[in-house]
């Protein structure tokens, strides 16, 4: 089954970090266009055809936050993943906030960005899913009519709060979410600002949830930025390659 | 900056000034209720000699030392044969006018021995020169002032070594500030300038493997470049840490945080770092909140426990404790290494040092504990370090367990 080849639409001012990034996505079978300025970016999606932008965020001229808001009025469900610094949370929440899909940290790694862009598309391709039907990723399994949580077949007992918060992360999952939105979500908006209160319920949540709360893979944090529930692909990628090796020799046999 | 402080200092002195004049003009009308006219009229001649060595010592320049500027102005205001001027703090005589002998002891003694006389003789008024009651040199005159002109000009000397000192305090102060600052701003300059590169570097050679079909060798390779980016990346992120933290560009926000979760989520961070190692968590109370910058108290736990990794034997039991005593919270992180020297304990928080006794088996950076100090000093807390071979080493910070929100 041949898909077609994403597009990537790059965008950074620095040459030697578009120079570097090309040849591997090209040769992974992504195609890629690159430019240096936000305005030079919006031009080129008027045009349309891109299935995703990497967006730096220091740049001169109109700068990555204000061509986010500008590609958000133009293309309001294309994925836009942010090329950030470490120290610049606030800048990351902020462009989350403003609509953009995700983000990764300079210095990131080719594996991190790939699987990223692959999420991004990923979620915007696959048919929108009916909001009352169970998510299931991993051993975790959640529904949202019945309000019931099963690990392994095994039901686990939630708060109303952290199956509240649970929801919002698993119908999210690979994405991360903003403290002040999980707050939102959960308590209203006047408790945005209470992430202390947050964290206290995410360690009880981890608690009942992960097989070893002190190394979580199901609830991650997203340090000072928020929390984001692991991908369901990489679970499933992780069962392939199990189920592919031990296929193998069987073939071989054959 | 300077000008602020420099004026302020000058509306002191002008307040100093004007209650010796009124008190010598006290003493002016006295001697004019006795109805002394001869005399009057040369204590009017002196106060007005005072007045306008006052109103010079003002103009003084204060980028110059001042004893020679003060020895001078007697002189030639006073008319006086000879001045000599001793100032403490630098050790020197100042001499005006004519002295058939060296001043330098006769002014010295004057100060040592803390003799305030004048002798009609031979004309000569000796004064000890002092701000309050606490001496800070000496005046010697030679001619036909009065004792009291004397006195009056021995204040007036204090006063402008004051004026002077308080300037020279100041300027200091302000240039330790800017030296700082663009220390701070072209540190900062540099990390940002390294993070392109860095960049680059990583997503090409993660790109390499990416593409796969590499060779063994050229994998291994590879990952090499790919760790010791990680390396770089991250001394150029303790970098810029350390230099807003030194420039004040730094807000502590301060929420209550719940202490066990924050020591947890570091150990936690941490992660193969710490997995050579056995970890213990001790907070002997159920719940202990601390009012802090949650980023920054991460900074200084991350920083502990990191520096206690480095140093510790291999495999073992690093300690990690929380506890409430008074109205502060205490951390300690124990661990079992070499001693650090006694003459270490209190310099190893300063930025750059590195213990030559440890120099040659980690690899720090010198960075590390300078930051965790600064985090405790904003936060109002301190740091320190106890070591000994039997007991292993504690780096301990103490933070007000409430701090007011405060800007710097």
């Amino acid at each position: 089954m041949m898909q077609t080849p994403i597009r990537i639409l790059l965008v950074d001012d620095e040459s030697a970090i578009r120079r570097a990034l090309r040849p591997p996505l090209v040769e992974l079978g992504f195609q890629v266009v690159d430019v240096s300025r936000g305005e030079e970016a919006l031009q080129m999606l008027r045009a349309g055809g891109f299935d995703v932008v990497l967006l730096d965020v220091n740049m001169p001229g109109i700068g990555g936050i204000e061509t986010l808001r500008r590609i958000r009025a133009l293309a309001p469900r294309l994925p836009v993943l942010m090329l950030t610094v470490r120290d610049a949370e606030e800048e990351k929440v902020e462009a989350l906030e403003l609509g953009a899909d995700d983000y990764v940290t300079k210095p990131f790694s080719m594996r991190e960005l790939i699987a990223r862009i692959r999420t991004a598309v990923r979620r915007v391709r696959a048919p929108a899913r009916a909001e009352d039907a169970p998510i299931v990723i991993g051993e975790l399994r959640l529904d949202p009519v019945k309000r019931k949580v099963t690990k392994r077949d095994q039901p686990l007992h939630l708060t109303r709060k952290e199956f509240d918060i649970l929801l919002c992360l698993m119908s999210h999952a690979g994405r991360v979410i903003t403290y002040a939105r999980l707050l939102t979500a959960v308590w209203g908006a006047d408790c945005r600002e209470e992430v202390e209160y947050l964290r206290t319920f995410v360690r009880q949540l981890r608690k009942k949830i992960e097989d070893n709360p002190a190394t979580p893979v199901y609830l991650l944090t997203d340090v000072y930025v928020g929390y984001r529930f692991a991908d369901p692909q990489t679970f499933i990628e992780e069962n392939v390659e199990g189920v592919a090796e031990e296929n193998a020799p069987e073939e071989a046999s054959n | 900056m300077s000008f602020i402080h420099a004026s302020a200092v000058s509306a002191n002195a002008v307040m100093l000034l004007a209650f010796a004049l009124v008190a010598l003009l006290i003493i002016f009308f006295l001697m004019r209720a006795k109805n002394n006219a001869r005399k009057a009229a040369s204590w009017r001649a002196q106060v007005l000699d005072l007045h306008e060595f006052t109103r010079r010592t003002l103009g003084m320049n204060l980028r110059l030392e001042p004893g020679p500027q003060l020895a001078e102005l007697v002189h030639e205001i006073f008319a006086l044969e000879a001045v000599a001027v001793f100032d403490a703090e630098l050790h020197q005589v100042y001499p005006a006018g004519h002295w058939s002998a060296d001043p330098q002891e006769l002014a010295q003694n004057v100060y040592y021995f803390g003799t305030s006389d004048d002798d009609p003789k031979t004309g000569l008024g000796r004064r000890v020169v002092r701000l309050g009651t606490v001496p800070i040199g000496s005046l010697v005159v030679r001619g036909k002032t009065s004792p009291s002109t004397n006195s009056a000009i021995a204040s007036l000397i204090a006063i402008a070594f004051d004026r002077y000192r308080a300037f020279a305090n100041e300027s200091r102060m302000e240039t330790e500030r800017r030296t700082e600052q663009l220390r701070s701003t072209v540190l900062d300059g540099l990390a940002h300038a390294y993070k392109t590169p860095l960049t680059a570097i990583r997503a090409a050679s993660t790109g390499l493997g990416e593409m796969g079909n590499l060779s063994p060798g050229q994998a291994e390779l590879v990952a090499l470049i790919d760790e010791q980016t990680g390396l770089l990346a991250d001394l150029t992120t303790r970098l810029l840490t350390t230099a807003r933290l030194d420039a004040g560009e730094v807000t502590v926000h301060a929420t209550a945080v719940d202490v066990a979760p924050l020591i947890e989520e570091v150990v936690t961070s941490l992660g193969d770092r710490l997995a050579s190692m056995k970890v213990e968590l001790d907070i002997p109370e159920k719940r202990v909140v601390l009012e802090c910058d949650r980023q920054m108290m991460v900074m200084l736990l991350t920083q502990y426990i990191d520096n206690a990794c480095k140093y510790s034997i291999l495999g073992s039991t690093i300690t990690i404790r929380a506890e409430k005593v008074h109205a502060e919270i205490v951390f300690s992180v124990r661990s079992f290494g070499p001693e650090i020297p006694i003459n270490d304990r209190e310099r190893i928080f300063d930025r750059y040092y590195r213990s030559t006794a440890r120099a040659s088996r980690a690899n720090g950076t010198g960075i590390g504990l300078s930051v965790a100090k600064r985090v405790a000093l904003l936060h109002g807390g301190s740091v320190w370090v106890t070591s000994d071979e039997i007991e292993g080493t504690t780096f301990f910070a103490a933070i007000p367990a409430t701090t007011h929100k405060r800007v710097f």
